[in-house]
């Protein structure tokens, strides 16, 4: 229909198309040429049977049926039509007599749509066919705009209702019913309606109602359901109250809609931005709307809230060498164990306890994680500094028991900072930096112990903060540098190599790499100290080749975590060729802990490196976790036995069975052995007996800046003046024929 | 029986019906008004017939003419076959069906004819239906000629 309603064919496009039925052919020809006068297409036929034949394979847009005919008159023919598919809703025109009342109901009984007394006046006819079409297109507008309707209400879980007063219960549409979970025909009174929400929810929502209707205002709620099917879902509500034309509430018309998904969604969400996915206790943001909550009600109250920070202390170390997935699992028990040691609340906190009553701020008192291996715990009420340390002493207890995580039995130790309000800190931030500091003193009083803060560790804690945010710009700054201790060949006074050493030259103080290397591995400086090392130690190794031809390995000590690094095999690569030095100049020395990690990516990186010609040893060997496993795995090519077993040689009478072991099972996998430590002659004696010819140590020489190179060479091995590279009396002849051979055949010390 | 005379003559007339057509062709002009048959028919009914094909290329009228006239070949025996055999429903199918077309070509007279005639077949009267048919009879030729007038004089 046009928007000003006048009819118009452009609507249809083709000319509206009749079929006209008429046994009388005068009135045929008439009709048929008055219609088509008036711009319609007109098939005329002259009884029902042959009309019914035309439609087998043709459908108008309206059909004009002569009431009286011989054979199949005008209402058989319009029944046996309707009955057709495809017919229904054809628009049928029935002419009757004027005087023909009984014809008239039969039309309408036969399921015409309209009728037309018989008349000359063709105009009338022209217009009530118009009128027909017209109403007959709105009508499939309607059908298709009801079904499409129906369909998205049907994919938004979605479906209406009306309420209407004094007619018993809503009615409601076959979708509402079956957001329901009932059948399309199902009559639904309120009460069967109320009984699908479940008694605890029922109660709220009859008062919501009755409210509702006491005041004729709109309705706008979720609701519980029970679903026939047992199912639980979440049904929003939604009505606006309908007047009558004297203002009076009339009813409801409104709709349902199942909005489970959303609300689990939802429900999720806000779980997910409040709890720790991992331990489900609360995070740090639920954590901190708590300790605010607790801190404005304490200040009201006028009592002392505390605030207990547990840190875990070696638990950087399980997750190195047990993995991830241990790490968790550990985390998941203390956590369990962190919860019984509070009156733990799970209940999610949002806004103010204002309306929760007096008490309520109890419900505050939490166990939350608030980093990787930190923990809070939150006491919304204490009396004094002993009441918040008892809780303290209760956790470390809870935590020496051991864990058994990854098939393994773990011990872990915590260390407590107790910090109070108000005394501590007026803030959140106040109260979480004193317990901070408190926490640091006690990890450095020793394993599980708890401290209380202090103002005297605020100086310590903000020294830590200080040297972590100068070793940030050190490397810019340029205040590192490497230093290099040789590792020789003691047998052949020959050097076989280097070891580079991380020096931090502070303030013109030379700050030893224990003082800075634990603050680095903890911040995750480590890595781009790391990545500077490689760069310096090529860069002096191509200084060294120039200057006087040195052609051995610096070896750079890589920390577990630059293995973290997908691109460490292309760093190294770059590094190397940046400054022209062959790739066998790096060496790169790592801790078993290093290797067990992850083994399968670690494995695959160090293949390539050993591609490549970066050799790979191992350092400290014989103090870690040792499972050889890797020895036989992994392409390695050295061993270098911690100082602590060298230490002990020639000292305590077993001490060289390690030694001895050590050096057999790196034989037999043909790994050369690298003794650490060796500070004495003694040592290096019985190094050599044992069949050990490479070494390192003091008695060699302490590191030294790269400007010394030049000269030690000069004085330890050309004019050989120390006491360990003068000549001596060999001690066995076994051993004295082993190295002459060794020294004949020319081969690499070791290999 | 004088309607089967009465049919003889509109046999009669039917068979000069070509006749009349060629006249109308020689004299297109002759008569633009209705002559004494033409009156027959309702003059604002002509016009409403007319006026559905203004410039005759429908031919509508002849062939209305020519409906009218198959119609009343198929009815009339019909009629008369009824009537001989006392059959009221027979007559009173014939009366309602040529009641219609009469009143849409403007045969006022006849479709009244036609009008009492089923009424009296749906009462069962039978007194005086005789004279009735052979007025009927009598009706249908003169409009089927007053028809063929039409013809002439249209336009």
């Amino acid at each position: 229909m046009n928007p000003d309603g006048t009819p118009s064919d452009a609507d249809t496009q083709a000319l509206p198309r009749v079929l006209l039925v008429d046994d009388d052919e005068v009135n045929l020809l008439l009709t048929a040429q008055a219609l088509r006068e008036r711009g319609f297409e007109v098939v005329a036929v002259q009884s029902g049977e042959r009309a019914l034949e035309l439609l087998g394979e043709w459908l108008p847009d309206v059909a004009v049926l002569d009431a009286m005919m011989p054979g199949l008159n005008g209402f058989q023919t319009c029944r046996t039509l309707r009955a057709r598919s495809g017919f229904e809703s054809l628009p049928v025109l029935m002419l009757t007599g004027l005087d023909d009342d009984a014809s008239i109901s039969c039309a309408y009984e036969a399921g015409a749509t309209d009728f037309f007394v018989k008349s000359t006046q063709w105009s009338l006819l022209g217009g009530r066919l118009r009128h027909l079409l017209r109403s007959s297109r709105t009508r499939v507008e309607l059908e298709r705009s009801k079904a499409k309707l129906a369909r998205a209400q049907d994919l938004a879980r979605m479906g209406s209702f009306d309420w209407r007063a004094g007619l018993g219960g809503p009615l409601f549409s076959a979708e509402g019913l079956r957001v329901l979970g009932l059948d399309p025909d199902t009559a639904l009174s309120l009460r069967r309606l109320l009984r699908l929400v479940p008694p605890d929810a029922r109660q709220e929502l009859m008062e919501l109602l009755r409210d509702t209707l006491r005041h004729a205002s709109a309705l706008a709620t979720d609701m519980p359901v029970t679903l026939p099917d047992n199912k639980h879902r979440i049904v929003h509500v939604e009505a606006e109250p309908e007047f009558n034309e004297h203002g009076l509430a009339s009813g409801y018309s409104g709709f349902v809609q199942d909005v489970t998904d959303r609300r689990l969604a939802e429900d999720r969400i806000r779980h997910l931005a409040h709890f720790d996915p991992l331990t489900g206790l609360p995070n740090r943001t639920q954590l901190n709307l708590r300790a605010e909550s607790a801190i404005e009600h304490a200040r009201r109250m006028g009592h002392q809230v505390g605030v207990l920070l547990v840190d875990l202390d070696r638990f950087k170390v399980i997750n190195d060498t047990l993995g991830h997935a241990a790490g968790d699992e550990l985390l998941m028990e203390v956590a369990r164990r962190l919860r019984s040691s509070v009156r733990h609340s799970d209940k999610e906190i949002e806004l103010s306890l204002d309306s929760m009553g007096s008490r309520s701020h109890r419900l505050l008192e939490a166990v939350g994680r608030y980093g990787g291996d930190e923990f809070v715990a939150l006491l919304p009420e204490v009396s004094d500094e002993r009441d918040a340390e008892r809780v303290a002493t209760r956790i470390l207890e809870l935590m020496k028991e051991p864990i058994f995580v990854g098939g393994q039995e773990c011990f872990i130790t915590a260390s407590v900072g107790v910090a109070l309000f108000p005394r501590d800190g007026s803030s959140v931030a106040d109260l979480m930096r004193s317990s901070d500091v408190a926490m640091y003193a006690a990890k450095s009083r020793g394993p599980n112990t708890h401290s209380l803060y202090s103002p005297v560790l605020a100086g310590r804690g903000r020294e830590k903060i200080e040297l972590e945010s100068a070793l940030h710009k050190a490397i810019e700054r340029d205040e590192l540098v490497l230093h290099y201790q040789p590792k020789v060949d003691a047998r052949s006074v020959r050097l076989v190599g280097v070891e580079a050493l991380m020096r931090w030259r502070r303030n013109g103080v030379l700050v030893p790499p224990a003082d800075f290397i634990p603050l680095a591995e903890e911040t995750g400086l480590i890595v781009p100290l790391s990545e500077w090392a490689l760069r310096e130690a090529a860069r002096q190794a191509r200084i060294w080749q120039d200057g006087f031809g040195f052609a051995e390995t610096i070896a750079v000590n890589l920390p577990n975590r630059l293995f973290e690094r997908i691109d460490l095999v292309e760093y190294i690569h770059q590094v190397v060729t940046q400054y022209g030095v062959p790739h066998h100049a790096i060496e790169l020395e790592i801790t078993e802990t290093g290797l067990m990690k992850d083994s399968g990516n670690v494995n695959m990186t160090l293949q390539r490196l050993n591609e490549m010609g970066v050799e790979i040893s191992i350092d400290d060997f014989g103090t870690g976790y040792s499972s050889l496993a890797y020895l036989t795995n992994m392409p390695i090519s050295e061993l270098k036995i911690d100082r602590s077993f060298i230490r002990e040689l020639g000292r305590a009478p077993k001490s060289s069975d390690i030694v001895t072991a050590i050096i057999a099972l790196a034989r037999s996998l043909g790994l050369r052995v690298v003794a650490e430590g060796v500070e004495t002659l003694r040592q290096m004696d019985v190094l050599h007996r044992l069949g050990c010819r490479l070494m390192q140590g003091f008695l060699f020489s302490r590191p030294f800046p790269a400007e010394g190179m030049q000269a030690w060479r000069e004085h330890a091995l050309l004019e050989r003046r120390p006491a360990w590279a003068a000549p001596r009396v060999e001690e066995g002849p076994d051993d004295a024929t082993r190295g002459k051979h060794l020294r004949a055949a020319g081969a690499r010390p070791g290999n | 029986m004088r309607a089967l005379a009465d049919n003889a003559a509109k046999q009669e007339v039917n068979d000069q019906m070509p006749r009349a057509r060629e006249a109308h062709d020689d004299a297109a002009s002759a008569a633009v008004t209705g002559t004494s048959s033409v009156a027959r028919l309702d003059p604002q009914a002509l016009q409403r017939l007319r006026e559905l094909d203004p410039t005759g290329a429908g031919k509508l009228m002849e062939r209305l003419a020519k409906a009218f006239d198959a119609s009343v070949a198929r009815l009339l025996p019909q009629l008369l076959a009824a009537q001989a055999a006392g059959e009221a429903a027979g007559i009173r199918h014939v009366a309602h069906t040529l009641k219609s077309p009469s009143a849409s070509i403007g045969a006022v007279k006849l479709s009244r004819m036609c009008a009492e005639m089923e009424l009296m077949a749906r009462q069962g009267r039978t007194d005086g239906m005789d004279e009735k048919v052979a007025a009927l009879s009598t009706e249908l030729s003169a409009v089927q000629a007053a028809l063929k007038d039409a013809l002439v004089s249209s336009p």
